[in-house]
């Protein structure tokens, strides 16, 4: 199964070092599991006006360890039901990465992101060549998955992928 | 080349002769081990049956269910969730332990970390049983795939290797160690690795010690912490090994990513400011912050060394009024040695609350902050609402910094009231 390259707008850049997801919800409203209220909570300290201009297929960029702390699933929940369809940073931080590509939510380390990445600016993750490339910018080189972690992705997220991996060892291939 | 003890361990879990740090490999754990917890156990329960038509996990000896988050219940549903764990164990035949204390040390009291093993977990803080040379990684929701197959999917972790010299100074105890490494190597300095602890300082230090600097491993980006298997690591799990395994350690030529060494003669207490556990700090440079509450315990502290040290501070003293000082040692057994050595009634006479262990401290579920309130505390995390309101602040510190803050109700220092504690 291939996994379909993405182009979409940069909704919004996280520079922070360490970022902690919990903040895009804030950490008051993280037990908050009705989607509709946490999305219409995501990103108000940031921009006011975020849910209303973001749309369906954008991006996010974000920076050096990005997802450090204890993250929580709720904040990339509600990204999603905005329309987030991947995450594109210098770097992760392990729990984050392994928490939300469990999600099936495509993810990729690109160092020097940061530098090119402008709001709004559109640019594509092509999953194949392991690069991302930037409207009217360079293109980048990408660490690639490791091929369970791409295989998730390609499943939609854990479930599917341990499915894939059962019917994969009923059939007698190797994954 | 030789190999690190992490390639050599998940070389026999993955049937292979030999795997280099990259390799991709499916590994059967040893030991799969959970505490009981909203949206992790349950969820693998029911998906494990609904999802995968699987009514019984293989070898139900190699998992451990625990009962620490929640305890004791404060409302019907908790207990809801607890029934349902007791119910799914004893329709397994997997043992679910409760009322011994935090999963992750206890873990190590039942000889679930038997030096050369492999374990998973959903949570990272199992890392600590690396203290006795097992290889323990928490998958947050891919142990679901640890209920449905045998083996789970891995790419093996380069290893960074940290070695520590020197003597610790009076009053610097393991925690301030490990927040010295995040301050000088950097909270994403082993990202995806693991980080193997060795050197004079360790080799020194009480398997105590190494639990609490290996749990806290995921605040450098480690996948999880490693000390190869000493005489004192193999003594304590002789006994109390539920596998026989013969104990691997890294070759001396075994290929690290990197090599750091740490002189520790320097580390004064700290203390870590929120809002992160990458933000570590001079303790001396926040004496008399006004705090509100003390916390000692977690599976990161609340051991022993811990107690004891606290007990230093705290003998024929008072918690100063307005703070509330709880003391929650780490597993009945712990509780029960507090107890034999007179620790308990020191905590009781200087106005401490004593609780048995119970992970709900750490987390603020009971012993909960308000807004604008200060916590100094040993538990594992200061990210905002973690003990209470997103507006109240957690300090992180050792034992004796909690114990002398408590005292004097602002932060303080307890080198004044201690000799000779270190490690």
């Amino acid at each position: 199964m291939a996994l379909e390259n993405i182009t979409g707008r940069i909704a919004w850049i996280f520079p922070e070092e360490d970022f902690d997801v919990d903040q895009i919800v804030g950490v008051k409203n993280i037990k908050i599991t009705d989607i509709d209220e946490l999305a219409s909570l995501a990103m108000k300290d940031y921009d006011p006006d975020f849910a209303r201009q973001v749309r369906s297929g954008d991006v996010l960029v974000g920076g050096v360890n990005f997802g450090y702390g204890h993250p929580h699933y709720p904040p990339l929940r509600a990204m999603r039901h905005l329309g987030i369809r991947a995450l594109i940073a210098e770097s992760f931080s392990p729990g984050f990465w392994r928490g939300e590509i469990s999600m099936g939510f495509p993810m990729i380390a690109c160092p020097g992101i940061l530098a090119v990445a402008r709001r709004w600016d559109t640019l594509t993750i092509d999953w194949n060549r392991c690069e991302v490339a930037v409207q009217n910018g360079p293109t980048l080189a990408c660490l690639p998955l490791s091929s369970a972690d791409r295989s998730t992705l390609e499943h939609g997220g854990l479930t599917g992928y341990l499915k894939h991996r059962a019917s994969s060892a009923r059939q007698g291939e190797t994954l | 080349m030789g190999f690190t003890i992490t390639e050599k361990i998940l070389a026999r879990v993955a049937s292979r002769e030999a795997v280099r740090a990259g390799d991709e490999v499916l590994s059967r754990p040893d030991f799969v081990i959970a505490y009981d917890f909203p949206g992790y156990t349950d969820v693998i329960f029911k998906q494990m049956k609904d999802d995968f038509g699987i009514e019984r996990v293989a070898d139900p000896k190699r998992f451990a269910l625990f009962i620490d988050h929640m305890v004791p219940v404060a409302t019907p549903k908790e207990e809801e969730l607890h029934i349902q764990t007791r119910q799914w164990g004893a329709a397994q035949g997997v043992p679910v332990y409760e009322r011994k204390g935090i999963g992750h040390q206890v873990s190590a009291e039942l000889g679930y970390a038997t030096p050369g093993a492999f374990a998973v977990h959903f949570d990272g803080h199992i890392s600590q049983l690396g203290a006795l040379g097992t290889l323990a990684i928490g998958l947050r929701r891919n142990l679901l795939e640890a209920f449905v197959n045998e083996t789970v999917s891995l790419k093996v972790p380069a290893t960074v290797r940290v070695n520590l010299h020197g003597r610790l100074g009076t009053g610097v105890m393991a925690r301030d160690v490990f927040h010295h490494i995040v301050r000088v190597m950097g909270p994403a300095s082993c990202a995806f690795k693991v980080l193997e602890l060795g050197g004079p300082v360790i080799d020194a230090m009480s398997i105590e010690g190494r639990q609490t600097i290996c749990g806290q491993a995921m605040f450098v980006g480690a996948t999880t912490a490693i000390v190869n298997p000493d005489q004192k690591a193999i003594d304590y799990a002789r006994d109390r090994a539920r596998i026989k395994l013969d104990p691997v350690c890294s070759d001396p030529d075994a290929h690290y990513d990197k090599v750091i060494d740490i002189d520790v003669s320097q580390i004064e207490p700290v203390v870590v400011i929120p809002p992160s556990p990458a933000r570590t700090r001079n303790l001396t440079d926040f004496i008399g912050l006004p705090i509100h509450a003390g916390y000692l315990g977690s599976c990161a502290s609340g051991r022993m060394e811990d107690l004891r040290a606290a007990a230093l501070v705290l003998k024929g003293r008072e918690v100063a009024a307005g703070v509330s000082l709880h003391i929650v040692p780490t597993s009945q057994a712990i509780m029960s040695q507090a107890a034999a050595e007179g620790l308990i009634q020191v905590f009781s006479d200087a106005g401490a609350f004593v609780s048995s262990p119970s992970c709900d401290y750490c987390f603020g579920r009971i012993g909960t902050m308000t807004a604008g309130q200060r916590a100094v505390s040993t538990g594992t995390l200061n990210v905002p609402g973690r003990m209470g309101s997103p507006d109240s602040e957690i300090y992180l510190c050792n034992a004796a910094v909690v114990a002398a803050s408590a005292v004097a109700g602002s932060i303080a220092d307890p080198r004044p009231l201690l000799t000779g504690v270190s490690g």
